[in-house]
């Protein structure tokens, strides 16, 4: 069986050829203004890295330490002694784990069931799942259900009524429905039942697929915060990011003091920053192309 | 005759109950999938009934419908509320403005690694600039705020040259920029993907006979390049178009940490926030109201996607619906 190759994605043109396939001043120019594009947004990382690792004392002196003299890692020292943090990390681990395998399940059934022909009521349910893409009951009916459901003030908000996500139901509809058919019908004639189709062969084809989607919500969930911000009061249930607000957006003194570590130190926020990126920025590099796979093959065709 | 219409019609049942049980398994699949939108999606649209009463926490949905109606009293008082129009303004400015922005900076920056020969480099910065697009607003804000605020590093530099404290935090108008430009750091990377796919995906034959004609690169890019991606630009516009007056919560929210920022909200009070603020920040309005607003947005927006949709579909092209 051709292996499905995910990093031969067509994202670069082949060189063509002609007279103008030179290295010029135009590819120059674009040359620059791309560096100058990727240095912007690598410079708050940059920035906030130094800063974190600065003696508060020195960046009060000059608050643009692109270089520092002197290393200390008081700021990550506080972090790391900020049960907040801990806490925080805790919850958002769950929702990474248990949320995205939840998530996963029925994603990738409902996409496996629409991507199959000839079943009673498809259309009907994709218009209904459709719709919902366009239209929706708005934040205080959704206010209301959640609150309903006794789910105010508990870890579930943050996991069940993410379910389906209904982009990423679609990918993998889409990738479900670009695997030949045939598969299907030579399994039949083999006697697979319904159950080993889909679990023995088509999963095992989708892996690609399956590790894309898988991604996108496996972010969605180290990201999570408007669900705990709007459902949840309790210190408990913050998440790492919400924990962040706490940290970030109370403002600081502004006042060195050396010797102390003050919780609202800006190195100690740049430090909590950093914490919450620093496995996004290990991981992405070598993930990027799922991502990138994801979103092609969604938008082109759905 | 009839009697082929009543087989076809036997036929049809008998296809329909075969039909059933050989979809058994797949019946089964799609039942959370149901439960999961009545519940989640479903559920809501029917409780934008309480926009229409004097909603009570105590009576439910139901009981309000039945014993609080009041037709369009919400709906009166929202239209004569001063800040819901304040508000619809500013959506709609901001809203309008980010979607042209990260629609022409989506473009340029695809535009700019396609054309750009240097293979490895242009790995190298194609991850660089979609990252920023998997963090979330509270980072990205966390990170802008830091970097750009009053006693931060870059109005420190200004400074230094002579120039006034920066008050992106403080000041309305820069505020919106500050708006403006992060949307624009931490999505134009991410958006300009599906651009670069399409133009993978024009026929080299163009570029071929273009060179034949002697085309300049630039000619090549307006007289190719920018038609080839013509119908993915349009209906990724179409589909953000219905975003209008959404303009981002969540970066509001963060960007003016947690909704704290009292000089420049005004200047960015969205529809979304005077919904969150009316219900659950003290905004004073009653859940009737709020969920007035709710629908008259969705309403909009809803209209909005079929509008455009019609007009792009008169103008020849393909729609989405």
């Amino acid at each position: 069986m051709a292996k499905i190759k995910i990093d031969k994605l067509p994202l670069a043109r082949k060189e063509r050829p002609g007279p103008s396939n030179r290295f010029g001043g135009f590819d120059v120019v674009l040359f620059i203004i791309l560096l100058i594009f990727a240095l912007l947004i690598i410079f708050p990382f940059y920035y906030l890295f130094v800063v974190s690792i600065t003696p508060q004392e020195i960046y009060v002196n000059n608050p643009l330490t692109l270089w520092t003299p002197k290393i200390t890692f008081d700021a990550y020292k506080s972090v790391f002694n900020d049960s907040r943090i801990w806490g925080g990390l805790k919850i958002t681990l769950i929702l990474l784990f248990g949320g995205t395998l939840y998530q996963m399940f029925f994603t990738v059934i409902t996409g496996y069931a629409l991507s199959r022909n000839n079943w009673v009521g498809k259309n009907f349910v994709m218009n209904m799942i459709l719709v919902t893409m366009f239209f929706g009951g708005g934040l205080i009916p959704y206010y209301i259900l959640i609150k309903t459901l006794g789910m105010i003030n508990t870890i579930w908000v943050m996991i069940i009524p993410g379910a389906i996500d209904t982009f990423n139901m679609l990918l993998m509809r889409n990738y479900f429905a670009s695997l030949p058919k045939e598969l299907e019908e030579s399994a039949k004639i083999d006697g697979a039942n319904d159950v080993q189709i889909f679990v023995k062969i088509f999963l095992p084809l989708s892996l690609p697929m399956l590790a894309t989607v898988g991604l996108f919500f496996a972010v969605g969930n180290w990201n999570s915060w408007y669900n705990g911000m709007l459902f949840n009061s309790s210190q408990n249930l913050k998440t790492l990011q919400q924990v962040l607000q706490d940290i970030v957006y109370t403002p600081s003194s502004g006042i060195p003091n050396p010797g102390k570590i003050r919780i609202d130190d800006e190195s100690m926020k740049m430090a909590a920053i950093f914490f919450t990126i620093i496995p996004m920025m290990l991981f992405y590099p070598f993930l990027q192309r799922y991502f990138v796979k994801g979103i092609v093959v969604g938008a082109i065709k759905g | 005759m009839e009697k082929l219409l009543i087989k076809r019609k036997q036929s049809y049942a008998y296809s329909f109950k075969r039909r059933f049980s050989a979809s058994k398994f797949l019946l089964l699949m799609i039942i959370p999938a149901i439960i999961y939108y009545a519940v989640f999606c479903y559920a809501p649209m029917y409780g934008v009934l309480i926009a229409f009463t004097k909603y009570s926490p105590k009576k439910g949905i139901m009981g309000s419908v039945t014993d609080n109606w009041i037709g369009f009293d919400n709906f009166k008082f929202i239209f004569n509320y001063p800040s819901f129009w304040t508000a619809f303004k500013n959506t709609l400015i901001i809203g309008s403005l980010k979607i042209i922005i990260s629609f022409t900076s989506a473009i340029l920056v695809a535009l700019l690694i396609n054309e750009l020969r240097m293979r490895f480099f242009k790995k190298g910065v194609q991850i660089i600039v979609t990252f920023p697009h998997f963090l979330s607003w509270v980072v990205v804000a966390s990170l802008f705020r830091l970097t750009l605020s009053e006693t931060g590093g870059i109005s420190y530099l200004v400074q230094q040259l002579g120039g006034q404290p920066l008050k992106f935090l403080s000041d309305g108008k820069l505020f919106l920029s500050l708006l403006f430009s992060s949307d624009v750091w931490k999505e134009a990377g991410w958006s300009s993907i599906i651009y670069i796919a399409t133009m993978a995906g024009i026929s080299t034959d163009l570029y071929e006979a273009a060179n034949i004609d002697g085309a300049s690169r630039i000619q090549k890019i307006w007289h190719v390049t920018l038609p080839g991606i013509r119908p993915t630009a349009i209906l990724l516009l179409i589909m953000s178009v219905g975003g209008v007056l959404s303009a981002g919560f969540d970066q509001i929210y963060n960007l003016t940490g947690s909704l704290n920022n009292a000089i420049v909200l005004d200047s960015v009070q969205i529809i979304d926030v005077l919904i969150y603020q009316g219900t659950f920040g003290g905004g004073g309005l009653t859940m009737g109201q709020t969920t007035a607003i709710g629908l008259f947005k969705s309403l909009v927006g809803f209209i909005l996607v079929i509008t455009t949709d019609r007009i792009a579909k008169l103008c020849g092209e393909r729609g989405i619906i």
